[in-house]
Parts: structure tokens; sequence; C-alpha cells
């Protein structure tokens, strides 16, 4: 949109973040997020996600590496970079004692590119997209744990972005909440705006990204569009599987499909799936009249994916 | 979330996790909030709403935006209800000292008298002229009370937003790191002027309520006007402010050093105390000029006859020296602190 | 984050962080500069900028320059003593006025001087001054403390100009500007003294001559006296006295500042401020309560005079005296005996003198035993025989000399 990095909104390059003690929090990372991507920044706890977050918003030095935001060399780029990203850091972080529009007024009076003139109205709009309009005179220290989370995306929505950095922004939201920022999300996005989100949970990612990034202690181990993470394991293809007490029939039918690797079990069989369209399965058992009572076909999924690249599930808190 | 709206609720795929059924692959629901006072869509969108104004409205100019954030500062200092709780005291103890003095004056102007050369004089001079109990108040306040007001507003400076969090997001607003300090700096500066002019006004007001008003007597017995012994106490705040603003600088230095806003403020307090004791012990009095709070009570030199300016200016000169020595260090320290909390 | 992790700091470009602690790293230096500026400046710049002159020559230019009397001036002078006297209760006071205090620490002076029977002391204490005004037949003695301005009546001889003028012997110093001390100093250049001379000084500014005095006699306590001399006016501008035994001088009196324009006449005209106490002396009056006040312990004193002689002479003169602890203990409390009465003094005294004895080191040789007091100048023997003797020497000296 800028400057010539050309289509990535963020860049590094070997970054590397050692603490004193030799402890390594982050380790040669080379991350690449799209323009226009939401890319999910996905990793258990204490893998290194938010020190990179820190690390790309100027807040950690990093220790070796590179990087670029929205086309900035950083950090020399910082006052250039910062007033186009909206962030959100490790939780909501308020003066207790001010309203909830006061707080906004002065992280916007912190931003030198921010027009003092607007300001009124860049706050109200802020706040009625997260919905916090009714509370926005009420006292932070009297917000709810969720009010508080959206006055922190109000924050970072405050002036014109071009990247959102969200550390785990559901952390601490009901069911509802969740959805309703992943709703937030999506309509950010298809603003043009790049959207970076981090989060522990596979799930929460995997319903609002369209790219991807794996963390585990402190390395990327993996990253690309969904599709390209998908076909990792290309190598595990689709399994059908049929419920039915007539296994034997299902069997044969699957086997007569020209499906391989048929085999029953108790009160169902299964096949791998291949080319074969799941329909044709359903109407071959159909007509010859074996009694199905359920059918599923189970593709590969992402988590198959990622425990394998972690070691670990993801909706496990860590 | 405040509000759940049963309405809301929608069809989901199942998360996963546990394997999905056939079809629903990941991000394939497209999903809407449907309305609710949850987060809700703004039509055109804020980014593409706020984008249309970036053209119109050139950005501010660079000064105006330090302005601002002081401005921001200011308001926060002077908004927040402990450091309104300091400025209180600070104003109530020289209604105090002038209450107890109008009540008890004799006593206490001649027991105050038997001390030489501890102010004591400065106290006996109150019952006959009520403008005397500024320089009064402020030569008492001075020692301690003032530095631990100043104390609790730099310490807390960058350590209390650090504290608290909010220092990650005034740092990628971004503030930058040396604007941020230095407006931290100028606050605390405005903080310190605000509690030296609160003491005085407190003083003057209270001391001309309860005492005759009239000509001046300096310290070596000339005597000047009731409009230039204002003048002077203005010298006397500006003079005062200036000591502090060292201190402050010790104060926003310390602060630097701790995410604990406590910490920095106990430290710097804690150093105050120390220094005072190293000056009143004689076997170290080649150590004393370096001191700073041995300055502080240089402003009686605005009650001599002639001002004694060299001494106050010398005084002014270590203030600087201290202010560009911590004011520096802080600099060195927190441009290149690794915000963590 | 774990906490531990982020506990770290910055090991990366190591560079930018020398760059960035150069910053404080240089302002400590520029204000350890700004300190040491003189001297240093002094030094680097070491090319004498006055004419050269013998140190015959400075001094005749001096005392003649004496004798015709300062020119009006003004300045701060400021006292320095370190003289290494064990800490008295009595003498350890911070801001005291009396001449005691003067024996340590640090004390400033402010003079304005506007020629004969024109001058004013001021001395500033924290949060009060005394001053003394002398404009023609008219003397103000001001305390700020008491709120007391004393009026000294009687015309005041131009023998007591500045230091000299000691009204209340009480609240002023007796012997301290550069002027009355270099006097005495010019005096004892005689024999026994290598005498040197550089003019490439500065002090308070100006440039200055020094003359150095040093004792040829290896046991004189005394390594060198400094003297400072303006040059233009040979106004004496500093005295140190430097012990053997410190690179620091033990006594110091200089001026801090100075100039020598004619301070304004403000500076000589005092009015008693509205609510001060008003008292009158006649100057004659005044010498004689002074007189009285001494007189008790010049009544001790006499007997002691008596039997005062002096062994050796110039600077290792010792002076041999009858004396005993128990006149000890009546004679150190003088010092502060000018003031008005104050209940405790008599016990505090007591305490000095005990203090004084505890810091003392036993001798002893063919002559008896004794004690010995040192300090970074002077030595005192207090024999048990009951003979004191005093000298700018060392102790060895002085059992020497006791044994004669």
């Amino acid at each position: 949109m800028t400057t010539g990095a050309g289509d990535h909104s963020i860049v590094t390059r070997g970054l590397t973040k050692r603490f004193r003690g030799g402890q390594v929090a982050v380790d040669d990372l080379h991350l690449s997020v799209p323009r226009g991507s939401v890319f999910g920044f996905l990793g258990p706890n204490g893998s290194g996600k938010t020190t990179t977050i820190r690390m790309l918003l100027g807040l950690v030095t990093p220790t070796g590496g590179a990087w670029e935001l929205l086309g900035a060399p950083m950090p020399g780029g910082i006052p250039a970079a910062l007033p186009r990203v909206g962030a959100l850091v490790e939780g909501p972080a308020f003066y207790p004692y001010l309203s909830g529009e006061a707080n906004l007024r002065r992280y916007d009076a912190a931003d030198p590119a921010a027009d003092p003139r607007t300001a009124s109205r860049r706050i109200a709009l802020a706040l009625e997209r997260v919905g916090l309009s009714a509370a926005a005179r009420k006292r932070y220290r009297a917000y709810s744990l969720g009010m508080r989370q959206r006055l922190a995306i109000a924050a970072a929505l405050l002036g014109p972005r071009e990247l959102l950095v969200l550390d785990e922004p559901t952390n601490g939201l009901d069911p509802q909440g969740t959805r309703e920022v992943r709703a937030l999300v999506k309509e950010i996005a298809a603003d043009g705006t790049t959207v970076f989100v981090s989060s522990h949970l596979l799930a929460e990612v995997e319903q609002m990204c369209t790219h991807l990034g794996v963390m585990r202690t402190g390395r990327l181990v993996a990253q690309g569009s969904l599709a390209e993470l998908r076909e990792l394991n290309a190598g595990e293809t689709a399994v059908v599987r049929v419920e039915t007490p007539d296994t034997a029939e299902a069997a044969s039918v699957l086997a007569g499909l020209g499906l391989a690797g048929v085999r029953t079990g108790d009160g169902e069989a299964g096949a791998e799936l291949g080319a074969v369209a799941p329909e044709r399965i359903t109407a071959a058992l159909v007509a010859a009249g074996v009694a199905v009572r359920g059918l599923a076909v189970r593709r590969p999924s992402l988590e198959d994916v990622f425990v394998g690249l972690t070691g670990e599930g993801f909706d496990v808190d860590g | 979330m405040s509000t759940v709206d049963g309405t809301g609720i929608v069809t989901e795929a199942e998360p996963a996790g546990k394997g999905a059924t056939a079809g629903s692959g990941p991000a394939a629901v497209p999903e809407r909030s449907s309305g609710g006072a949850g987060l809700r869509a703004v039509p055109g969108g804020l980014s593409a709403g706020a984008r249309e104004q970036a053209p119109a409205s050139r950005p501010p100019g660079a000064l105006r935006a330090w302005w601002r954030l002081l401005g921001s500062e200011a308001g926060l200092t002077f908004r927040r209800p402990r450091n309104l709780a300091v400025l209180a005291v600070l104003a109530a103890i020289p209604v105090l000292i002038g209450v107890v003095m109008r009540l008890f004056a004799e006593p206490l102007a001649a027991g105050a008298a038997d001390g030489p050369g501890n102010g004591g004089a400065i106290f006996a001079q109150v019952a006959g002229n009520g403008l005397f109990l500024t320089f009064a108040a402020l030569s008492l306040l001075v020692q301690l009370m003032l530095p631990v007001a100043v104390a609790v507003v730099a310490g807390d400076a960058v350590a209390g937003e650090a504290g608290a969090g909010t220092l990650r997001y005034l740092l990628t607003a971004p503030a930058g790191r040396t604007r941020l300090l230095a407006v931290k700096y100028g606050n605390a500066v405005l903080f310190c002027l605000a509690a030296v002019s609160v003491i005085a006004v407190s003083a003057l007001v209270i001391g001309l309520a309860l005492f005759p008003a009239g000509p001046i007597t300096l310290l070596s017995g000339t005597t000047i006007s009731f409009a230039e012994g204002l003048l002077r106490i203005g010298l006397v705040v500006l003079y005062v402010t200036a000591g502090m603003a060292a201190l402050a600088a010790v104060a926003l230095a310390l602060s630097t050093l701790t995410e604990a806003a406590i910490g920095a403020i106990a430290a710097t307090v804690v150093a105050v105390i120390v220094t005072q004791v190293l000056s009143v012990v004689p076997q170290l009095s080649w150590l004393h000029p370096y001191l700073l709070p041995q300055w502080w009570n240089g402003f009686d030199g605005v009650l001599r006859d002639p001002v004694a300016t060299a001494e106050m200016g010398q005084g002014l000169l270590v203030f600087a020296a201290y202010t560009a020595i911590f004011g520096s260090i802080a600099w060195a320290r927190f441009t290149g602190k690794d915000i963590t909390s | 984050m774990s906490e531990q992790q982020q506990r770290g700091t910055r090991e990366p470009a190591r560079g930018s962080r020398v760059v960035r602690w150069g910053v404080p790293i240089a302002a400590v230096a520029v204000v350890a500069g700004a300190i040491g500026a003189g001297p240093v400046i002094a030094a680097v710049q070491g090319d004498p900028v006055l004419p050269e002159r013998t140190a015959e020559r400075l001094l005749a230019d001096a005392l003649k320059a004496a004798e015709s009397g300062p020119e009006p001036m003004s300045g701060t002078v400021l006292q320095t003593a370190s003289l290494g006297i064990p800490a008295l209760p009595q003498l350890s006071g911070t801001g005291g006025t009396s001449p005691a205090a003067l024996l340590t620490g640090s004390h400033e002076l402010k003079v304005w001087y506007g020629g004969e029977n024109r001058f004013r002391l001021a001395m500033p204490g924290r949060m009060s001054e005394t001053d003394l005004i002398v404009n023609g037949d008219q003397a103000w003695l001001w305390e700020s403390d008491s709120s007391t301005a004393t009026r000294i009546k009687g015309s005041v001889k131009a023998e007591n100009a500045p230091g000299n003028a000691t009204p209340h012997p009480g609240a002023l110093p007796t012997a301290t500007t550069p002027q009355q001390i270099a006097e005495e100093v010019l005096r004892r250049a005689d024999a026994d003294t290598a005498v040197g001379v550089s003019s490439s000084e500065k002090v308070a500014g100006r440039d200055a001559y020094q003359l150095t005095l040093a004792p040829r006699d290896a046991s004189s306590l005394v390594k060198e006296v400094k003297l400072a001399l303006d040059g233009e006016t040979f106004v004496p501008l500093r005295v140190q006295v430097y012990a053997r035994s410190a690179a620091e001088p033990a006594f110091e009196i200089g001026f801090t500042s100075v100039s020598f324009t004619p301070p304004a006449p403000e500076n000589f005209t005092f009015t008693p401020p509205p609510g001060a106490t008003v008292k009158e002396q006649s100057l004659d009056e005044l010498v004689e309560k002074a007189d009285t006040e001494a007189q008790a312990r010049q009544e001790k004193g006499e007997r002691l005079a008596d039997g005062l002689k002096t062994v050796g002479e110039g600077w290792t003169t010792v002076a041999v005296m009858p004396f005993s602890e128990q006149d000890l203990r009546g004679q150190v409390p003088g010092q502060g005996a000018g003031r008005q009465g104050q209940g405790g003094q008599e016990d505090a005294s007591g305490a000095a003198a005990d203090a004084l004895l505890e810091a003392a080191t036993p001798v002893s040789g063919p002559w008896g035993s004794g004690k010995v007091v040192r300090t970074k100048l002077v030595s005192a023997l207090l024999t048990d025989d009951g003979r004191l003797l005093v000298g700018a020497v060392t102790p060895e000296k002085l059992v020497e000399v006791a044994g004669r």
C-alpha cells in the first residue's frame, strides 16, 4: 500500500530473543504476514508468541535478526509505522480511575500522528464499534472483564489502521463475547486491514484466519495459508466410516466402489475415501439395502497437522 | 460481556477438535453477530471511515502533539485522587502551623528562638508578620514533606505505568520513548511547581488571616515593602521548584529501574533521608556542597540584603547538574529497556 | 510469557547501548569537569599571566599595599578548617556562630569594604544572619536569630578595621580576614623559612601571586603556608596552611568571590527594623564588658602567664606553662562563654575536657610522664607534674623539650 515492502504487513528475518541467562524465548523467526490476511499466530502458552509480538511492536529489543512493519524497517520505523498499527498486547491495561472514554483519549494523546480535532469522533466511533457507547462514561474500575477486553479492542481501533495486532483477543470472554470478537475481526479484515491474531486455541484461529503460523518453544514450525497447511499431511487421506448393523455387506459395497483399506469393526465399516465422492457411497449403500445408521467422512484436520508439528493439542491450556 | 442475547445464538461448526463431520471445514462458516449490545458492525467500517478523514486533516504539528501529551499527563496527575490528597496535606500544614502559632504564639516563639541557626528565628518572626509564615512553612516542608510529595509523583511516573501495563499501550500508540520520558519529566516539574505554590499560597492566606501584615524585615535587618515581599515569595517558589525538579529527575531515574512504583518512591525518600543524615555529620563537611538537600534551603538568600544571588546561583547550578545527570540516566535506561509488563 | 523470561535485558545491539549510556557518562564528566574546572584550567593555561616577581619584590609590594590600606572591595570569604582536633561535643555543633565553631568545618563570611571606617561583615546561617555594620561613627550589630539590633557608640578606630573589630566577642570570629593572617605570615618569613613564589595562581577568578613558606625544621608539623596575593592590588586573597600529615590544607581562608568595585552605599546603612529589640552600648562599655568577661579567665590565665616561657624560636617554638587537668576543666568552656549564659554549659565543658583527655596518648620520659594530644598542626603535652607544653611541632619534640 505504501512502501516497497510490497505485499507483506509483517516480515521478520531471523528474529531472535535471548534473555539474560541464555534462555531463548524466540529463535530465528522468519515470519511473513501477507497484506490483507487474517494471520493466526498459534502456539501453546510459553511458546514465544507474546515475546514475538512485543518485539514486533518495539517493546522488547531482539537480540538478533531484523523485521519490517508495514514496509518500514524497524525499530527505526516505529514513528512511521506504529500509528497505522492497532495493538492489543497481553490483555487490557487502563487507568482504573478514568472513564472508558477518558482512557481512550489518553492513548490517543500518546499518538503524535493522531489529530486532536477528530479525537472525540474517533473515540465515539471506536466505542460504538465495540458496543461500549453506553458505558463510555463509566469508570474503568467498574467494567466487567468482557467490557475491559472490548475497551482494549476499541483502543486498537482508534485510528485508521492497516494492521491490527491482537494478542489473545478472546481471553476472558464468554462464548458470546468470543463470537462477537470473531465477527469483528472478519469485518475489519473485510475492509482490507491485515489482522495478526495470536491464540493458543486452534478452534478460534481456524475459524477466522486465512493464514497461520505455528510456534513451538520459540521456533516457527510452520506457516502458510490454511490450505497449504492442510496439505502438510496430504499423505493422510480422508476416511469414510459407515455405522451399520450389516457390517459385512457394507464392507463389500465399499470394496465394490474400489475403496482401499476396507475394514470392519463393531457396528461399523470403514475405508479410505480416495477420489470417490461420499454421496456415491451413500447411494451405493442404500441401493445394496444396507441399513445405514450414520455415515461420516473424516478428513485429515489441522488438529492432526498441529499435533504432528508441536507434539501437543491446542485446546489444552498449557 | 454485559449482555448475552438469546437471539444471538449462531449455528456453529463443531470446534475443529474431535473430528469434524463431513463438509464442515475450518473457516467455512461465516458468522455474523446478530445485533444485541455486542460488537456491532458500523456502516462503512471504522478503517474506511477514518481513512476518509486522514487526507483531509493534516497530521498535527509535532509541537502540538507534545503539548497534547503533556496536557494528558497533567490531567492524569491532577485528577488522580492520591495526588490531590498529597496536595491537600501540603496545603493543610501551613494552616496547622499558623493556627498553632496563633494559639501558642508566645511560648513557641520563645522556644524557637532558643535554637539559633536552625531557622527558629524565622518562626519567631511569623507572629509579627504573616508573610513570614510562607518562608517558615517552606523551610520546614522542604526538608521532608515536599520531597516525599515529589517522590510520589515522579517515582510513579514510569514505574507506575509499567506496573499497570499502560506503558506498553502508550509506547505502541506510539508515544515514543524519549518523548514520553520528557513529557513525564515536564509533568513532574509542573507538579513540583504546583506543590510549592500550594504551600506558599496556603501559608500566605492563613498568615495574612491570622497575623498582622506589613513591611518585612529581612534576615539582614533591612526592611522591604509588602509588595516586594510578595515578589520575593515568588522568587522563593521558583527556587524551591527548581530544587524539587532536581529531585524529580532522581526519582524519575529510579522509576525507570523498576516496575513497582512504590519501590521507586520509597527509594527516593530513603535517598533523601540518607543525604539529610549525611549533611549533619560534620566530619563529612567536604561532601556537603555536593548533596542535593543541602541546597534546598538556599532560598533564604532571597531574604538577605543584597539578595545572595551568588549562593542561589550556585544552588541552581547544583540543581541543573543533578537534573542533567539523573535525567540522562533515566533516558539511557528507559530508551533501552525491554517493556515486559 | 513467564516472569523469568521477561526479566532479561538486551545484550543485542551492544553498540547502541554503549552510545546510550555514553550520554549520562558524558553528563557526569561535564559536571565533574565544571567542579574541577578552576584548578584544571589554571593548570592547563599555566602560562604566567602576571609579570614575574621575586619573593622579595612581591613581599615588598605586598607590604607597601598593606601599609596604604586596602581598596574598596566586596566578596565572600570561606574559611575551612580540618585541624584534626578530637571530636568535642561542644565544638561540633553545626551552624553555630561562636568562634569555637570556626575550628571545624567550613564557614562563610561576606565582606563589604567601602574604605576606612565603612565596612559590613555578614555571617549567614541557615535562615539567620549576623551582621556588623560600621559606617563612620555609627556601628550596628544585628542578630536575626534574636531579632536584636545593638548600637555601638563611640568611634571605631582604623586598627579595628575588618577582622579586628570584635565588639561582641561571642558572636563574631576573632581573627579571620585574609589581610590579617597574611600580615602574621609575612612577619614570620625569615631565615628558618624556605620561600617560594609562583605567578600563575587563580583565586576567586583573579590572577594571583602565591608565596609558599615552608619551615626548614623537620620537627615542625607545618609543611607549608601558602599565601595568595591579588596580582593587581596585592590584597591577600587566600591563606592555606598545610600540615605534614595531609595533602589537603588543614586550615584555609580565602575569598571565593571578590570584586574591587566599591560596594553600594546601602550596605553601610542600617536602621533597626520595626519590632526588633534595640540595645545601646558604647564601645568603651563593650570593651570593658568583654574585658570583665575575659577577666575570670584571665585571672586563671595570669597564674599561667607568670610561669610562661618559650623554648626555641620560629616555627618550632614551644610554649611551656604550669597547668593541670583541673585548669583544663575550667579553661575549655571559655571559648563559648561569650553568649548569654545557657544552662548546662558547665556540664558540657566538663564533658569536653574529659573527651579531650580521653583522646590523649600517654607518654613518658626521664622527666616523668604525661599525656599528649596531637592535631594536624598543634601538639600539646600535659605532664603529670603540672606543666603544659604547646607547639606546632611533633610530639617527640615536645617530649624532648619537656626533658630540658
